[in-house]
């Protein structure tokens, strides 16, 4: 099953649109975890996965390998789950 | 009285500092008391006689004036009164120290030669670093760097701002008009004019500056001199330039300028629509981007001169020339054929440094790898390009190890002990910008008048725009020690060194706001702080240390991995370390580097360009150097590939090795111990070059 990593950051203005496709993805049964650049594990995700601004929306397999992302724009959720369904089971 | 009679009678004479013989009095003891400290009339009475009968009783004839000011400081102890005894300090060297520095060279820093300025230069930071930490630095801060907790970086150059970026359109403007000059010059109306005022104006700010002098756009600022040159005049304008900063003519303790060039094939985008400035200081009517054929002549010049070496083959160890690679790089036409040209130079002598401003960003570097990103207020002032001059006013540069050693394993431990380490590291930097602004506050009469004078209605250095550096040794170390694993060697081990950087970047963020400065992370070159903290940990966390600190500890050749990079031993395939020490490169804002240290091979020119690119596209790396290995030969003054022990040439013994120690290349000889055991470990990537079809190829 796929991961969703989100990354924002409280100041962000773009985040909270990413914040609700992360929640309506979540209610779907995904697995997504929240990272805040603001923080210190966040801002080490970012930095290790190459995020180098916010919002964005990482979508990786089971491995941690990456499947598909959005960096520092925000998509739709359609986008997303165009790549969630082709990997779903 | 009897006492007024045996003080007359003392026949003891004083050899006093002001190179001459005096009587005894015991009233100068009374009166250099109440001068510089805050004891009252009666004690220091009371200590002059004291010291008196001393004296006195040992029956001395003649007296050194250190020797009366130790002995009065004994009294100042005996009475409890520690701080006036701080204020009556004399600040000197021992007979013997100054003896063995005449005689031996000084290996802290491997840019300095050896000779009788360098003597002088030495002597003057030796005071000057007391004085810092007695009178600059307050004790907590002091005792910081003594413990190596954290490094105050030139101690002994206290009075001074760090490095600075500095504009070539200041002079072409302004020419050369510098505070207690005998003599202004005008603008220059020629280019070789121009290229004597840069010379001297950089000769003039080494003075006034601890460490590197970068320049912005070099090529690009000449170009409209050199309108209708020919190819040889260009080259021989070229070579003048490189020797004039090579050369330790005209510098500082006989020490060679730090100059960094950083240069552009293309306009980059700030630059483009700035009215240029020509000749006589004149605004030519055109704009910067109308004189790109004769900027991107320049640049290939330049890079002809370097191939070529100096008049034995060596490479030049300065100016270091930084290109800049950005979108826009990619766009230029003829790009392909500069990068393979600047590639073979890489290859041939290793003098380039790549710098990538990907996306939006622009960069000025100044130091060996520091490197400021520009903001929209310095876009504003690139229409004016003679304000763009930065400095960093002190790196301060925290023992990470340390920290290590110190949480034992626990987590909340360590990260609040970096913040502790941090905020010492800001205190310091308080403490000196209180110094340089003391100083500044004299104006054009003071000490820094250089720093101070006006030319265009604001003050030369321009604090409200000074940085403030906070470094690192030792990430891998402190890794290391917390998680039982080097960076290398796992995923998680790698995550935790990001957290701590990550940490660290946070921090700054949040103290620059409190203090309203610009505090910035800096990887620090750390060419002698790597050996020092790794020296200093073995004294006071022994025995854990002995088995963390790198290098060879039978041969004291001992130090800490440099700042965030990955173990230079480590065989790791080039363009995974350039990667991954590169996701550190977007949190250190002060600029990284990557080195990648080639030996003796010479890659071809191809795997290099393809390399660079690679590197520009697919990672977040900020920086990198490729670095070749060199033997000198004192004796016939040839040079070949390769550290070798004997003259491939003549077969004397008489050779130097030369490589990069840290940000520079510089001859072996002057290296400190720790860099040596660094440079033995060193992997040179020979599994990642190859030999095909009779081309040396590096493997990307």
């Amino acid at each position: 099953m796929e991961l969703i990593k989100v990354f924002t950051k409280s100041k962000c203005p773009k985040c909270p649109p990413v914040k609700e496709i992360a929640q309506e993805l979540k209610k779907e049964g995904l697995v997504v975890f929240h990272y805040d650049l603001d923080t210190m594990d966040g801002l080490a995700e970012a930095s290790f996965r190459g995020i180098l601004s916010t919002p964005s929306l990482v979508i990786e397999d089971e491995e941690e390998k990456e499947i598909a992302s959005w960096r520092g724009i925000v998509p739709t959720l359609q986008e997303v789950k165009r790549y969630i369904s082709k990997r779903g089971p | 009285m009897k006492e007024e009679f045996e003080t007359t009678d003392m026949a003891l004479f004083v050899r006093t500092s002001e190179e001459s013989m005096h009587g005894w009095d015991r009233q100068r003891i009374v009166d250099a008391l109440l001068r510089e400290t805050y004891v009252d009339l009666d004690t220091a009475r009371e200590i002059a006689k004291e010291v008196e009968d001393l004296i006195l009783t040992s029956k001395i004839k003649m007296i050194t004036a250190p020797l009366i000011r130790e002995l009065v400081d004994t009294k100042l102890i005996e009475r409890g009164l520690e701080q006036a005894r701080k204020m009556h300090t004399r600040l000197g060297m021992p007979l013997y120290d100054v003896d063995q520095l005449i005689l031996h060279p000084n290996k802290e820093n491997a840019n300095v030669p050896h000779g009788p300025e360098a003597t002088n230069l030495t002597l003057a930071e030796r005071i000057k670093k007391e004085y810092a930490l007695l009178s600059v630095f307050s004790e907590e801060i002091a005792d910081a760097h003594m413990r190596g907790d954290i490094h105050l970086h030139d101690l002994g150059f206290i009075d001074r701002p760090y490095c600075g970026g500095q504009s070539l359109e200041y002079i072409k403007r302004f020419g050369l008009s510098l505070p207690n000059s005998i003599a202004l010059a005008k603008p220059a109306k020629h280019p070789e004019v121009l290229l004597a005022h840069m010379v001297k104006f950089a000769a003039a700010l080494q003075s006034h500056f601890a460490g590197a002098i970068g320049w912005d756009a070099v090529n690009i600022f000449f170009a409209p001199y050199l309108v209708g040159m020919s190819d040889r005049e260009l080259e021989q304008l070229a070579q003048m330039m490189i020797f004039e900063f090579s050369q330790q003519a005209v510098a500082r303790g006989g020490q060679a300028i730090f100059t960094d060039l950083n240069l552009y094939w293309e306009i980059p985008k700030h630059f483009e629509k700035v009215p240029a400035i020509g000749p006589g200081g004149e605004m030519t009517g055109k704009t910067y981007s109308e004189y790109i054929e004769e900027a991107q002549r320049f640049v290939w010049a330049l890079f002809d001169v370097f191939k070529e070496g100096d008049g034995s083959g060596r490479p030049f160890f300065f100016p270091k020339p930084l290109v800049h690679i950005t979108e826009k790089f990619f766009q230029t036409p003829r790009h392909m054929e500069f990068l393979y040209h600047i590639s073979e130079v890489a290859s041939e002598k290793g003098n380039t440094y790549y710098v990538f401003d990907r996306g939006e960003t622009a960069k000025i570097s100044e130091c060996c790898r520091l490197s400021f990103k520009l903001e929209q207020s310095d876009f504003e002032d690139a229409q004016q390009p003679w304000k763009m001059r930065y400095c960093a006013l002190q790196n301060v540069t925290l023992n990470l190890p340390r920290i290590a050693y110190l949480a034992k394993g626990d987590d909340t431990k360590l990260f609040s002990k970096i913040t502790e380490f941090m905020e010492l590291a800001v205190k310091a930097h308080l403490e000196k910008k209180q110094f340089i602004e003391k100083l500044l506050s004299l104006g054009e009469k003071g000490p820094l008048a250089l720093l101070a004078m006006k030319r265009d209605g604001t003050p030369y250095l321009r604090m409200d725009r000074a940085t403030f550096l906070i470094g690192m040794v030792g990430l891998n170390e402190l890794v290391q020690i917390h998680t039982g694993q080097e960076m290398h060697q796992s995923k998680q081990a790698f995550k935790f060194g990001l957290k701590v950087i990550a940490h660290m970047k946070l921090l700054v963020e949040k103290l620059s706001e409190r203090h309203r400065m610009r505090f910035v992370l800096e990887q620090t070159p750390a060419e002698s702080t790597a050996y020092r903290f790794a020296k200093l940990d073995l004294k006071y966390h022994s025995p854990k240390s002995g088995y963390i600190v790198k290098g060879d500890l039978s041969r004291g050749e001992v130090y800490y991995t440099n700042s965030t990079h990955l173990n230079v031993s480590a065989p790791i395939n080039p363009i995974e370390r350039v990667k991954q020490e590169g996701l550190f490169h977007p949190l250190i804002e002060a600029g990284a580097l990557t080195h990648l240290w080639i030996g003796e091979a010479k890659p071809s020119k191809e795997s290099i360009a393809n390399f660079v690119i690679k590197t520009f596209r697919q990672t977040q790396n900020d920086q990198i150097a490729f670095s070749p290995e060199f033997t000198t030969c004192n004796a016939c003054h040839r040079t070949s590939r390769g550290l070798q022990a004997y003259c491939s040439y003549c077969g004397s013994k008489e050779v130097d090795g030369i490589t990069r120690i840290t940000g520079y290349f510089t001859k072996l000889s002057s290296w400190n111990k720790g860099k040596m055991g660094e440079l033995r470990n060193r992997y040179r990537n020979q599994a990642f070059i190859e030999t095909r079809g009779g081309e040396t190829v590096l493997l990307a």
